[in-house]
């Protein structure tokens, strides 16, 4: 699912932990608009289980994640 | 009948099984279910389950070492403390493993310095508390001590106010935290590959010492390193952590965590009473001399820590040992201070007598109105908590 999605922003927080992978990804989509997307790349285990619970939260679209050399992409479309 | 077909079908449902156990997340609240039962289990064995006093003993017998203190501690090897403790980050690690989370995990300069800080904080918070968020709170309510009440309104506190420094970073540095430190990944061997087996070894290792511990007489040492390992599989299983039982009600208002150590603490204080109530255990077992000033002002301050560092006194310890830079530093700074802030307050009997009395709350309520009470305020904090998400009233905006 999250193969094929182009994201406006992206943001980087390889190397945190828990919580700020998702401060930080709830402060980038407060400047973002309605319909974009946000990408956001991390290490740390934890996110995989915040984002969604975060994203259905917040009525956000998780839209899915794939791995990448080390780390992981998440996608999330902003409500 | 096929043979070979009943053993397809046997290495299946194996598969399936560690898949289950070992890919998948366990659900947070059957971690607070079985964290309760092995709470009481611990107790029943041996003695209450705690994580500081472990780190502490690896501090003291550091400072020893190198000539700071007199006297050498009991042995890392066989003081009970330090074998739980012991135990939470070998059963983590081996978790970690068996689930391929283990990696090296560096983290940005900011986030370094946070995990040293916060460590040290809880360290300092631990010692005055008589315990981190296991042996001051979680432990210390279990064993029906005042302190353990005191210390939660502290953590709340602290979380509070770290969280608030936490919202203050974010906007005036926001760059200190910024990503960008690589995952590494060696060129050509996959090292995920054999993280599982790595792990197999690690947990048949613990085994083969705690028969040897049983081989020395030790039975009870050797069976408390098998509680402390539970502990840690469990926990990395569930990702537990105390931290947002405290933290998130202001932060996101996500309530499954609070809810979870509610569900927790309630097992874990029925196992308690029965056992301190007909006799099994001494009375004041966990009931420290921290009423109420060393638990709650030590509460505030290991709150403000574990924000700051991200995990609290076994949550620091099952990171470290999913191999998280920030939080091994934030380990290591723990059982330093908390080992000389301690050895401080026991130099001068001013300051132990300032951090407070022993107070065992069924000397005052009796047994029956002190269960009475802990369970209604821990049934209050699901309910609130749960409360809390849907309404967002404690939730602080960035």
């Amino acid at each position: 699912m999250a193969d094929d999605v182009k994201p406006d922003e992206t943001l980087d927080c390889r190397g945190l932990s828990c919580p700020m992978p998702l401060l930080k990804t709830k402060k980038a989509i407060g400047k973002m608009q309605s319909g974009q997307v946000l990408e956001i790349l991390g290490t740390d285990p934890g996110t995989r289980n915040d984002l969604p619970a975060f994203a259905k939260k917040a009525g956000h679209e998780y839209l899915g994640d794939k791995d990448d050399d080390g780390f992981t992409r998440f996608y999330l479309k902003v409500k | 009948m096929n043979d070979g077909n009943d053993t397809r079908v046997m290495v299946s449902l194996l598969k399936r099984g560690y898949a289950a156990v070992f890919f998948n997340n366990w659900p947070v609240w059957l971690g607070g279910l079985l964290i309760g039962i092995l709470s009481v289990i611990t107790f029943a064995w041996a003695r209450p389950w705690g994580v500081a006093g472990g780190l502490r003993n690896w501090g003291d017998w550091f400072f020893s070492l190198v000539g700071l203190y007199g006297r050498p501690p009991l042995s890392p090897l066989l003081s009970t403390s330090s074998i739980l403790t012991g135990g939470l980050l070998w059963g983590a690690f081996g978790a970690a493993l068996m689930s391929r989370q283990f990696a090296i995990r560096m983290a940005p300069p900011l986030e370094l310095a946070k995990g040293i800080v916060g460590g040290g904080l809880m360290g300092i918070g631990a010692a005055m508390a008589g315990g981190c968020n296991v042996g001051g709170f979680y432990s210390a309510v279990s064993a029906l001590s005042a302190g353990g009440l005191a210390m939660m309104a502290g953590l709340f506190t602290g979380a509070y106010l770290g969280l608030r420094y936490i919202y203050w970073e974010l906007e005036h540095l926001p760059s200190g935290s910024t990503g960008g430190t690589r995952g590494k990944k060696e060129g050509g061997f996959n090292w995920l590959k054999v993280e599982p087996y790595a792990g197999a070894a690690v947990f048949v290792l613990a085994a083969v010492c705690a028969a040897l511990y049983a081989r020395q007489a030790l039975t009870r040492i050797g069976g408390l390193l098998l509680c402390g390992i539970a502990f840690g599989v469990i926990i990395q299983r569930c990702r537990f952590c105390f931290v947002r039982g405290f933290r998130d009600p202001f932060m996101t208002g996500d309530g499954e965590i609070s809810r979870a150590i509610a569900v927790s603490v309630i097992v874990s204080v029925l196992g308690f009473a029965a056992l301190k109530w007909t006799g099994l255990r001494g009375e004041t077992v966990y009931v420290t001399r921290t009423f109420w000033f060393g638990s709650l002002v030590g509460g505030i301050v290991f709150g403000f820590g574990m924000v700051m560092a991200g995990g609290c006194g076994s949550g620091s310890v099952w990171r470290a040992g999913e191999g998280q830079v920030k939080l091994i530093l934030a380990v290591i700074c723990f059982s330093l201070s908390t080992s000389l802030f301690k050895t401080w307050i026991r130099s001068s009997e001013g300051f132990s007598s300032l951090m407070g009395k022993r107070v065992f709350l069924p000397w005052f309520l009796t047994y029956k109105w002190t269960l009475i009470l802990v369970i209604v305020i821990f049934l209050l904090y699901y309910l609130v908590a749960t409360w809390n998400e849907e309404t967002e009233k404690f939730v602080v905006e960035m």
